[in-house]
């Protein structure tokens, strides 16, 4: 599974949290795969699929939050993932 | 210094309906009132009436620049928050151009579909495409 996380330079929101979200992440599913990608580095990736706010978290291609989740969030969506392709 | 409404819409270009609608969506306001009623706009009002503008020009809608404008005015923002909310216009203009490139493409076929110049209409590949539905123009 791969989690991208879409931010912009500066973002103080995004260097509190992304610590704290990605090490639950990996917690959760250890061989999960995490990038941190400044959307101005990666516009048209991002612009693919379809990101329009600011920080926002893909998983797996798809656009799944369009804020910061809480790591109870973000552990709950990823859990539902594994449920569904298990 | 104070100006009238038409001063200020001829200083910055606009229409004082332009002004007025302006006001009404939160924008603008006037500093006072003449004693027979009419708006007085001091300099500030210029230069919002110029912000609201460029930033227009930049694709923000009036509800957007409300808000820029309000992180313009607070104490609490720093140029990142406004930094962040230029690259987020930035994404759906972006997002935009993608779907009316895929638009001018799905004309493009039709149009290179389309060879005969005198063809009757109930055979025009263009509205029998429009019938069935285009492909590539929905997202």
């Amino acid at each position: 599974m791969r989690v991208e996380l879409f931010y912009t330079p500066g973002c103080e929101k995004c260097a509190d949290v992304k610590d704290e979200l990605k090490a639950a992440a990996e917690n959760l599913i250890p061989d999960l795969v995490w990038c941190e990608l400044n959307v101005l580095d990666e516009l048209d990736y991002a612009v693919e699929l379809g990101v329009l706010i600011l920080p926002s978290i893909a998983i797996d291609g798809e656009v799944v939050f369009s804020s910061l989740p809480t790591s109870r969030q973000l552990c709950s969506e990823l859990m539902n993932r594994v449920k569904m392709g298990a | 210094m104070t100006f009238t409404i038409g001063k200020v819409a001829s200083l910055v270009h606009v229409t004082p309906d332009t002004l007025r609608y302006y006001e009404r969506a939160g924008l603008l306001g006037p500093a006072a009132k003449s004693k027979g009623g009419y708006r007085l706009y001091d300099h500030e009002a210029l230069r919002r009436v110029r912000f609201i503008k460029e930033a227009q020009q930049c694709g923000f809608t009036l509800s957007e620049i409300r808000a820029l404008l309000d992180l313009r005015a607070s104490d609490r923002a720093c140029c990142t928050d406004v930094r962040r909310v230029a690259v987020e216009k930035k994404l759906q203009l972006e997002a935009k151009i993608k779907v009316m490139k895929a638009m001018a493409k799905a004309l493009d076929r039709l149009i290179a579909e389309c060879t005969s110049e005198s063809g009757p209409l109930n055979v025009c590949p263009i509205l029998m495409a429009f019938d069935k539905g285009v492909k590539g123009t929905r997202q």
